[in-house]
């Protein structure tokens, strides 16, 4: 689905998740900043990046604890009024994290949440980015996470591509040779005259 | 009279067929690695529209040309020919002929149009495909041979208006459950300016649906199967 080459979909498993070590670890003390040896201990709640996190779960050393953003409080908001919650501040690559996440976490209700999350908000906002595109900057735009940027922007550019058209007289340009202008020649200064 | 063929602008150089607007492998491409990308630009949409064929009077006579998409004419004075728009507007441009506006162009047939679109509020009127196109250009090449051009132009942009408004309408019916959207009479230049969007949109509701994630087991990662995905919702449920 997404890309190999998707700089979104690498940059999300930089997020940082925080894990608990289901085993005693040794020589990776520097994962843990509070460990006195060159080992984490079996129990140490530890942030880890995403990709990590991912490869400890799958070898069942460490277990994925519920992200921040993913909390209760934050459902209760977004319930409340999707469109006004501030979600790039609480993680700019929401759904795609969450969307990675969901099958690692012991809650069953994390998928509905995220593809609630996303009607709501395509409902309230997104579905209006074609006439929103003349606004000066739209008061919702910092509050948009970065897939829902991507989305406003497209629409955006390609309203604005047709604006440009429509007023613009011709597409075919001059080359910017045929501007130039010839040196007269000092010979023929003195032209026909009629 | 000399009359060169027509250059396409340096970007597209293949009188493509329109099929590609259908295809849904162009329609995945677009904007699907850079929001800012269109597939089709709106002057690339107006070189098709020039494919359109329009009626002519042209003024002067002229042997049969043979062109690379075909042959047009021969022409005689007064006598009515149908060429493609690009060779009308460059024939006007040198004040060769007059276009014959299409009759869907009157003001009489614009108003049935328009009251028609105002007054369903999902369907759109049948307009040609390249509605906006054509009359872009006849507006600006052909002034004189359209009779009530300032009436027959701010109809246009009327029409255009309702139907972007009922377009977006259309959008934001979205759902997670959106398969495919069905958008009857849509001309080209509509299409076009949705594309990026609303692609990228039924994407992201596409990723974003993971239908039940407590069936999978704890340890698998695999993504959710596609398999019941609920019945086709079109856009415009007729």
């Amino acid at each position: 689905m997404s890309h190999y080459y998707d700089i979104d979909d690498i940059i999300v498993d930089e997020e940082l998740v925080s894990v608990v070590f289901q085993v005693t670890a040794n020589g990776v003390g520097l994962l843990d900043p509070g460990s006195e040896t060159n080992s984490v201990e079996q129990g140490a709640k530890i942030d880890v990046t995403f990709w990590l996190a991912q490869e400890l779960y799958l070898r069942e050393a460490a277990s994925i604890n519920l992200p921040m953003h993913f909390n209760q409080k934050t459902r209760k908001e977004v319930q409340a009024d999707p469109e006004c919650v501030d979600l790039r501040s609480r993680c700019p690559y929401f759904y795609e994290l969450g969307y990675k996440i969901a099958p690692m976490v012991a809650d069953k209700e994390l998928g509905t949440f995220i593809s609630l999350t996303f009607n709501g908000r395509y409902k309230e906002i997104l579905s209006k980015s074609h006439g929103a595109a003349f606004a000066a900057v739209p008061k919702f735009l910092p509050r948009l996470t970065k897939e829902e940027t991507n989305l406003y922007e497209a629409a955006r550019n390609s309203m604005i591509a047709f604006k440009e058209w429509r007023l613009g007289v011709s597409r075919l340009e001059g080359a910017s040779v045929l501007g130039r202008k010839r040196k007269p020649i000092i010979g023929e200064m003195h032209g026909p005259t009629p | 009279m000399q009359i060169r063929n027509h250059f396409p602008p340096l970007h597209q150089n293949i009188r493509a067929p329109h099929l590609q607007f259908l295809n849904p492998r162009f329609c995945s491409m677009a904007g699907q690695s850079d929001p800012h990308v269109s597939l089709f630009s709106p002057a690339e949409i107006e070189f098709f529209a020039e494919d359109e064929m329009v009626d002519i009077v042209p003024n002067l006579r002229v042997e049969a040309l043979n062109m690379i998409c075909g042959d047009y004419g021969p022409f005689t004075p007064q006598i009515p020919a149908k060429v493609p728009l690009w060779l009308a507007v460059a024939l006007k441009k040198r004040g060769k002929c007059a276009i014959r506006p299409p009759e869907w162009m009157s003001v009489e047939r614009l108003t049935q149009v328009l009251e028609a679109e105002r007054d369903s509020s999902r369907e759109f009127q049948p307009l040609p495909f390249h509605y906006v196109e054509i009359t872009k250009l006849l507006f600006h090449f052909a002034q004189d041979d359209i009779p009530d051009m300032y009436l027959v132009k701010s109809m246009v942009e009327d029409i255009r208006d309702v139907r972007f408004h009922k377009v977006e309408l259309g959008l934001e019916t979205f759902t997670n459950r959106t398969q495919a959207v069905k958008l009857k009479n849509l001309s080209a230049m509509e299409a076009n300016i949705i594309r990026p969007f609303s692609v990228r949109a039924l994407q992201a509701f596409y990723k974003h649906d993971i239908p039940d994630v407590a069936s999978q087991t704890a340890a698998t990662v695999n993504r959710p199967s596609m398999a019941d995905r609920g019945p086709r919702r079109t856009l415009r449920p007729r």
